[in-house]
Order: C-alpha cells, then structure tokens, then sequence
C-alpha cells in the first residue's frame, strides 16, 4: 500500500478556552477525494486550516508525507505548503495585480520561475478553467464564479500534490456555483488529492470517494457517501441529514 | 546686546554636557588651542546674520554674502592668527551650543559678555561698547524723548535680549512686546502695533537712515557696561587663543577701527542693499531657498519612507524574545519621537551627534526630519498593513510565500495604496516642516526670506513671495501624488 499524504493524529486545536478540535485522528491517501461535511461550527475550516498550518494546532501531530509539519520550522514549513494549493471561500485574489499576475507571482517568486515559463503555465491554467480571456483583467472586475475559478488556477500554479478546498462555493450567488464544482470534479477525475469542506451534498455524493462527517470536534463517521448517505451510523449524522434538504 | 537664553538650548547643553563630559575636560586637560587652530590653518567664526550693521547679508558681485562690522573684525583676527577665515552662518540661539560642540571655532556676532556666559566661554576683551536707543515713527517725534516717555504705550524689542529686559524692568506703566526679529518689530512699528522698539544704537541707525519715516531717540537706559559691549568667545580653557586675539582687540579699539572702518564700510553695504529692494532682484536668494528647501524635503521622504517600513514591520514582529524587544524598541522610538518637537531633535542631531561625528548642518536636518518623518510614516504603515485584510496574507502563506515575501508582494503594495492619501499629507507637511532647519543655518526657504528681510527692511513683501513658493510646491506636490493615486485604482 502506498503512503498517506496527510496523517493526522490526535489532533487538538483550542482558541482560548473553546475547544474547536478535540481529538482527530485520519488519514489521506494518494488520489482520495475527501468531502468533510457537518453542522456550521463544528470545526470544519479549522480543520482543514491546520492542515497547511495556517491554524497551529494546540496539541497532535499533522504529517504530509510523513514529515510531521508541526515540528518543522518556518522555512520547511513554507516548502511543504508549495505542495498543498489551498482554495479558499472568500477567494482572496490580489486586487492590485491581474489576472494573470495573480497566477504567475508564487511561481516566479517562491520557484524562480522564469517569467515566459511562468506565463505559459498560467495561460494554460487559465484555458484549464476557462478563463484565458480575463488573464489581464483585474480581479475586480471578475464575478464571484469566475474568481474562483481563477483562485483554483493561481493554487495549481505550484503544481500542489493536494488541493484544499475551504468552503469554496459558499460565498458564490447559486447560479455560480456550478461552474466551479464543475472545475473540481475534473481536478477529481484528474487524479488529483483533494480535500474539501462544503455544504453541497451532491457534490460530495457524485465526487467523494470518503465522507468526513464533522461535528462537535471529532469526525464522528468516515464512510463511503453511498453508506453516509444511505445508512448513517451515528444519531448525530441522522439528526445532520434529516434537517438538509437532500 | 543680542543676549538670548535659548531655554530648550541650555537644557540641551546640559545634557550634553553630562552626557558627554569628554568635550570640556579636553579643553581643561591641555590648552593647544592656539596652536590648533594655526595647524588647521582656518578659523570658523560662527554668526547670526540678521543684525545690521554687525552682521547681515549683502549681495556682493551677484553672490549673498556675510557682511558687516563684526566680519571685519573676524577678518582682522584671522589675518593676525596667520589663518584663513570661514564664516559659519546660523542662528543667534545655536552659536553657543555650535561653539561648545566644535561646530565652530569662535563667535563674533554682536554677543556681550554676561556673567552667565563667562561660565560656558571665554570671551575676549570687548571690542565695541555700544548702547540703546529707541526707534519711533517719525510722526511721533514730538511726543517721545527717552523710555519715560511711553507711559500707557507699548515697548518692543528682541526677545531674550539685553534690551528686552531692560524694556521690562526699566520702565513703568509701559507695556512690552517681545519678538523674535528686528525687522519684524519694526514692521509692528510702522503699522502701530508698537510706539517704539529699543534696539542698539548701530542697528537703529542702520534702520533710521534707510527709512525716512523711523526716527530714533536716546533710551537713557541704566546699562552696566558688561551689557552694553561686545566681545569674540571662544571655547572655555582656550586660554593661548584668547590672548593671542586680545592683542588684536586692544589694537582694534587703540586705532578705533570699529568707527573709523568697519561702521562706514558697514553702511556701505546697507546702501547697495537698499539700492533695489525688490523681491525680483533677490530671485537668486529664493532660488537657493527653494532649492533647499527641495533637496532636504525629497531625501527626507525617501529615507523617512524606507524608516517608517522598518519600523512597521518591526512593530509587527512577534515570536522569539528577540523579536519582541525589537517591537518594544521600536515602538518606544515612535512614542519618542512623537512625543517631542521636531525643532528640538533637528538640534539633537546637529549639536548631539556633532559631539561625536561632525556632521554638516544640511546632513544634519536631513537625518532629523528623516528619523521623525520615519516614526509618522511607520504609524501609517502600521495601519495601511493592518487593514490589508487577513485573508490576503493567508492566500499567500498557502502558496509558500515567505513571511518577507508576503509583505513585499502582496500586503505593502496594498498598504500603499490604502495609505497613499495620508502619505501624500504627510509629504506635504514635510515640504512645510522643513523649515525648521532655518535654525541650524541650512539656506532653505524660511532662512532665505528672513536675509532678505533684513536685507531689504522690507517685512511683508518677502513672506508673501515664499508663501507663494510653498503654495506652489506643496500644490505641485499634490498633483503628482493624484497622479499616482490615480493610477493605482483598479477598483
């Protein structure tokens, strides 16, 4: 069997005195699309935001491949983030630079990337997710859909090994949504790791090959969706379902 | 007698002295004061050139110049010393500090030798006994005859003056009024602010017989003769330089060169002066001013800018214990630096690291309005970063940039943008606060309009042209940061 890609082990994180995360412990093997599903507030994001470290976990241990991030300083740290893309709900795009800029600056500045080199790829990226005729537009200009689409590009831009997807359809008016689950569906069938938070149930049905079902800060079931969907182990996954409109 | 106690000065002295106690004890320890300055081959006579005829600007073929009676003087001692004569100009306040730090060699700008004094210099013996008179408009000739007669008026004269004090405890039931010029006491004059200003008797008749309209009457102030006299300072324990020179001052007042020479070459000058005392004729002056006033503003933006990053990122920084005393140190400076007046860290640099460094009078105010500009400009920093939002930083740190890298690509170019308005004000304020190194003798705007004031004995006319000037460069200034503010919108 291959190695994992992330390995998460006992991991705990706190703010202050509300404990967020409890105790997770799970693993990402190469090629799995995990959806991480639950109610609001039981500790999605930050779970996935530990995952970069973006979140320093309390206690625990958070591998990518094999090397425990928790223990690394700031510049392994770095390196080891070049390899996990990380899409985030609120886009975050740069608004001072183009579309293009956007893609091209973590390559040239954090890969030396040579700047041809560097716009070839992002045109590529940028055909990848449809949007090449927006390279030098400014990211104001731009709908939500389409930011996303462009945030996907500028994180595959490094050439991640995993993506992290941090609610990203959440801040998308509905009929935008589509667009960008689309893009990530063919991440998926790419063969590309992926990890994602999100609240679109059919989406996690069709794409997921694992459901991490979240609440209280524990991942209370980790199954197939047909089983998760089908036959919920936990009263707490049956209550969570029971109340979505499926 | 120019006789000004300098509050802020003598705090500063003090501390430098304590500070650094090095500077007196090594004139004490070994007095080679004489044969220093031989070997150096140059003396630097520091003066305050806006006190005709002592001391003041005249345009000499085409070039401004230091003139006057105590310049003849100076020229005398130095040709007596077998040296070269350089005169250092700057104001009246800063001589005795710039003495004491080395600045300069000795002082001949019309300074009286008080008690007070003595215990910082020594001075030589006096060259020229003086006294007071009192000038009034001309119309008021038959209503005035000495300081008795001001009963119910108002007295000016220059503030922290010999005479000033004389103004306010020899008179009753006459009201002072003190400031800081002579020319602007009797531009107060002619427009009746004031009844008379006491001023000495060569200034008053340098103004009287350039102004048909003043006339001067005697004081009959009850002077010691200390107050009323000049005489040349030099650093205390210079004991060999100090009588070397009062040869040359015995001889001067032997030969009465002061009235026999230096007065009537004095007043010639003052006549070409006011041969044509239109602004256009002094364009060159104000020129210079503006072209000062330029150079100090747009290095002190740059290195105030390149400051001001630094210590915002400091401010920021937070981790190890290094760290952290980084941002307290930082954070102290902006509270300091912020927490004191400008004038006084422009004469902290100047005379403070002079002690150490001597640095030019023009590298000086740089440094100074560098290092405060710094501290405004990291606060705004501080805040352009902090409402970069979170996220941004986060995109970035998820694609492997660098903590450095981040701020450099992705936050301060935001920052920037967000700041840009505040920072364009604050290079405004710049263009305006340089002037405070008027003190320190740089020849930026605000020096040059007071030696052509002085020149001229025209008091309006030359504020007018630099507020003209500032307005059109600070409105220039603005412009071009539109310009910019402009450009960066993409949103």
């Amino acid at each position: 069997m291959t190695k994992p890609v992330i390995e998460v082990e006992s991991l705990a994180k706190s703010f202050g005195d509300n404990k967020v995360l409890k105790d997770i412990t799970e693993k990402v093997e190469p090629g799995q699309v995990i959806v991480v599903i639950g109610p609001s507030g039981g500790g999605k994001s930050t779970f996935i935001r530990c995952l970069n470290l973006l979140e320093t976990p309390t206690a625990g241990k958070v591998a990518f491949e094999g090397q425990d991030l928790t223990t690394l300083d700031q510049k392994s740290v770095n390196k080891l983030r070049e390899k996990m893309g990380m899409v985030f709900q609120g886009f975050n795009l740069f608004p001072n630079m183009t579309v293009l800029e956007n893609i091209k600056l973590a390559p040239m500045k954090v890969k030396s990337v040579d700047d041809a080199a560097a716009t070839k790829r992002a045109h590529e990226l940028l055909k990848r997710v449809g949007l090449d005729d927006h390279a030098d537009s400014f990211p104001s200009s731009l709908s939500g859909g389409q930011a996303q689409r462009v945030a996907i590009a500028r994180a595959l831009a490094m050439d991640p090994k995993v993506m992290l997807f941090d609610e990203p359809t959440s801040a998308l008016d509905p009929e935008m949504v589509g667009e960008v689950l689309n893009i990530m569906q063919e991440l998926a069938k790419d063969g590309m790791t992926m990890v994602v938070v999100t609240h679109e149930m059919g989406f996690a049905k069709e794409v997921a090959d694992r459901i991490w079902f979240m609440a209280d800060g524990y991942i209370q079931e980790n199954n197939t969706p047909d089983q998760f969907f089908a036959h919920p182990e936990t009263d707490r996954a049956k209550d969570f379902l029971s109340k979505i409109l499926m | 007698m120019k006789k000004r106690f300098g509050l802020l000065l003598a705090i500063i002295v003090a501390l430098f002295m304590t500070v650094v106690p090095l500077s007196t004890q090594h004139a004490q320890a070994a007095d080679n004061s004489l044969e220093k300055i031989q070997k150096k081959g140059v003396l630097v006579m520091g003066t305050s050139p806006d006190y005709p005829p002592y001391e003041f600007q005249a345009t000499v073929n085409g070039k401004s110049t230091v003139v006057g009676m105590d310049v003849q003087i100076g020229k005398k001692v130095a040709k007596d010393l077998g040296v070269k004569l350089k005169i250092k100009s700057m104001s009246f306040d800063s001589l005795l500090v710039a003495l004491q730090t080395g600045k300069i060699d000795m002082i001949i700008s019309g300074m009286n030798p008080t008690p007070a004094r003595r215990k910082n210099v020594a001075f030589t013996h006096v060259y020229y006994q003086g006294g007071y008179d009192i000038v009034i408009n001309k119309a008021d000739k038959a209503k005035y005859k000495n300081k008795d007669s001001f009963k119910g008026g108002t007295l000016g004269a220059q503030t922290g003056t010999t005479q000033y004090n004389a103004v306010k405890k020899q008179t009753k039931n006459t009201a002072s009024k003190g400031m800081t010029s002579q020319s602007d006491l009797i531009l107060a004059l002619q427009s009746h602010k004031l009844d008379g200003v006491a001023m000495e008797k060569p200034s008053a008749e340098a103004y009287t017989s350039n102004n048909k309209n003043l006339a001067a009457i005697p004081s009959d102030f009850d002077m010691s003769s200390d107050a009323t006299s000049s005489a040349i300072a030099f650093r205390k324990g210079s004991t060999s330089l100090v009588n070397k020179v009062n040869k040359t001052v015995d001889q001067i007042k032997k030969e009465n060169l002061v009235k026999k020479q230096y007065l009537p070459a004095a007043g010639k000058y003052l006549k070409t002066n006011t041969v044509n005392t239109s602004m256009g004729h002094y364009w060159q002056a104000f020129a210079t001013g503006v072209e000062y006033t330029l150079i100090i503003t747009v290095c002190s933006v740059f290195f105030g800018f390149i400051i001001g990053i630094l210590l915002a990122l400091a401010r920021t920084a937070k981790g190890n214990i290094f760290k952290t005393a980084l941002r307290w140190v930082s954070t102290a400076y902006v509270e300091f630096i912020r927490g004191t007046p400008m004038m006084v860290q422009v004469m902290f640099v100047y005379f403070g690291l002079g002690l150490f460094v001597n640095l030019p009078a023009l590298t000086s105010g740089i440094i100074a309005i560098s290092l405060n500009s710094g501290a405004y400009v990291a606060e705004y920093i501080r805040g352009g970063i902090n409402s970069v939002n979170i996220g941004q930083t986060e995109a970035a740190r998820s694609l492997g940039m660098s903590n450095g890298a981040t701020m450099r690509y992705v936050v301060l170019p935001q920052a920037l943008k967000n700041i840009w308005p505040s920072l364009g004000n604050e290079f405004i304020t710049l263009i305006k606060d340089s002037s405070i190194v008027s003190i320190i003798g740089v020849t930026e705007l605000i020096y040059q309009s007071n030696i052509v004031r002085s020149d001229t004995y025209r008091g309006v006319a030359p504020i007018v042209v630099i507020m003209v000037l500032y307005f059109i460069l600070t409105f220039t200034a603005s412009r071009i940061l539109n310009y910019f503010e402009r450009k960066m919108q993409h949103d």
